[in-house]
């Protein structure tokens, strides 16, 4: 297990991220703070290979039946936890790295750990 | 009365042993009023007056063909059957207007075993009518002559009944006056509207069709492409031939809107088929939508699962007329990508010009998927009561 300072807590306020190039790679992870948790997602999506980390934020938007049934509403849960790819849109749970769409296919996340006043990702070997 | 599954095979090339079971539904077969006038018994005093005065009022696209059907036909008919008016259905001498000329020019030596009752295409342009009440009144008189002159007697014969989408609310008024006939299998709905079919205008009339467990047959007309319309959404084409290359994104468009503006949501057990608009448009359909809706789901949230499952699930392609591949092996390509043994439901046209016979419009086909294609898929759809 490797551990990285990727910087300080007060670098990225709730709802923002850095993005931190190169890691494992020249393209590098994005580190997110969604309401006060911190987690790292590989900055590649599983779908075209696009820099999935500088996309923008959005979330998870449901409905029980066609808006043309009456009564039926559509709300928005969860906003700022999930990510969204700049090339085509597919959309990403930030926490799990897993797409909307169809969870088995999956960015790859890091764990991150807050100590002191750092922030760390860990990857293995 | 023919017996069904009993006949002896003597369709042209038929080499196959004697039936067991269904072999052939034969989902678009059209029959035709020799001339208008014989709706007349059918129609209120108010609109008899409307029928002599004015005439039907449906015109199709002016490019249109006035002889579409096959010319081996003419002058088959029994002497009886002729000297009718010229009028919208084309040369009296080579239509389908009588039962018997069904049985012997199609259901007999085809051995059909059930031929679904589409209409004539010309009156379609009734779905394009600027006057509701008119086009809801021409839907009740057809239907009811299509009673009387051609259901009841074979057993071969089942109906699509015919309803105007330009008023629900009278739509559905026909479709439970006749829903309780064993021989109303579906409801036919042209193809030419003013908005798709998924638009909540029409979901009372999908509504009633579920409750009755009745399909929607959708046939291309009121023109090459659309009625209320331009057949194209570029403008005009001049030629016919361009008017039916209108069809596939006709057929596009009402499929795209039944599955996203959740109509399957709503009504789980309704089927839809679009028929006589090609098949390829389908797999472009369920391949594109699939992939937008992976970036656009958040617009449409309704959508459980991917777009091409409810296309699978509940809308069916009609097979004429059926694409003839460059090469041989694409056919069997293309009816791999369109799912042909859920989606896929066998259509003669019987009795145009570019009607599809039984035997040599598919290559030789694994034994399930030919079933599928010719009796399975539609006995699931229709409400046809096969006596099993």
């Amino acid at each position: 297990m490797t551990s990285v300072v990727i910087g300080k807590v007060g670098d990225i306020p709730p709802g923002e991220r850095k993005i931190v190039v190169p890691f494992r790679g020249r393209a590098g992870i994005g580190v997110f703070n969604v309401n006060g948790s911190f987690y790292a997602v590989r900055n590649i999506c599983p779908h075209k290979n696009g820099p999935l980390c500088t996309g923008e934020l959005s979330g998870r938007v449901s409905t029980d039946a066609p808006p043309s049934t009456r009564g039926s509403t559509i709300a928005v849960d969860g906003l700022g936890e999930v990510l969204r790819c700049p090339w085509h849109q597919w959309a990403f749970d930030i926490a799990t790295g897993r797409c909307l769409v169809d969870p088995e296919i999956r960015a790859k996340t890091y764990r991150v750990k807050i100590e002191g006043d750092d922030v760390v990702v860990e990857y293995e070997n | 009365m023919s017996q069904v599954g009993a006949t002896p095979i003597t369709a042209p090339g038929w080499t196959a042993k004697p039936k067991n079971g269904v072999a052939i539904v034969d989902c678009d077969v059209h029959h035709n009023f020799r001339h208008p006038e014989q709706l007349l018994p059918y129609l209120s005093t108010f609109y008899q007056e409307h029928l002599l005065d004015q005439g039907l009022h449906l015109g199709g696209y002016p490019n249109i063909p006035i002889r579409t059907n096959r010319t081996d036909l003419k002058g088959r008919m029994k002497s009886t059957d002729r000297g009718g008016k010229k009028d919208a259905g084309g040369d009296p001498r080579d239509f389908n207007f009588t039962l018997e000329f069904l049985q012997e020019e199609h259901l007999d030596p085809w051995n059909i075993d059930y031929g679904v009752l589409t209409g004539p295409p010309p009156f379609y342009g009734y779905s394009g009518l600027p006057d509701p009440d008119w086009a809801a009144a021409l839907c009740r008189a057809f239907n009811d002559w299509t009673i009387e002159h051609w259901l009841g007697r074979d057993e071969r014969v089942v109906n699509a009944i015919l309803i105007s989408p330009s008023d629900p609310a009278q739509a559905v008024e026909e479709i439970n006056r006749l829903a309780d006939r064993k021989d109303t299998v579906g409801v036919m709905v042209p193809m030419g509207t003013s908005m798709p079919f998924g638009n909540r205008f029409y979901h009372p009339i999908w509504e009633a069709c579920e409750q009755h467990g009745l399909p929607v047959v959708s046939h291309i007309g009121g023109g090459g492409g659309a009625a209320r319309t331009t057949p194209t959404p570029v403008g005009y084409p001049t030629y016919y031939m361009e008017s039916r290359m209108s069809r596939p994104t006709v057929a596009s468009a009402h499929a795209t809107s039944l599955i996203c503006e959740g109509v399957f949501e709503k009504f789980p057990d309704f089927k839809f088929a679009l028929i006589e608009a090609q098949q390829l448009w389908a797999v472009s359909v369920m391949w594109h939508l699939d992939t937008d809706w992976k970036a656009l789901r958040d617009q449409t949230p309704w959508l459980k699962r991917p777009p091409s499952e409810y296309f699978r699930e509940h809308i069916r392609i009609g097979s004429q007329p059926m694409h003839e591949p460059e090469k041989p092996e694409q056919m069997y390509q293309m009816l791999d990508m369109l799912h042909a043994d859920e989606t896929l439901i066998f259509c003669s046209d019987f009795p145009h010009f570019d009607w599809n016979d039984p035997v040599t419009t598919f290559p030789k086909l694994d034994e399930d998927l030919h079933h599928r294609i010719f009796a399975g898929n539609a006995l699931d759809m229709l409400r046809i009561d096969t006596g099993n």
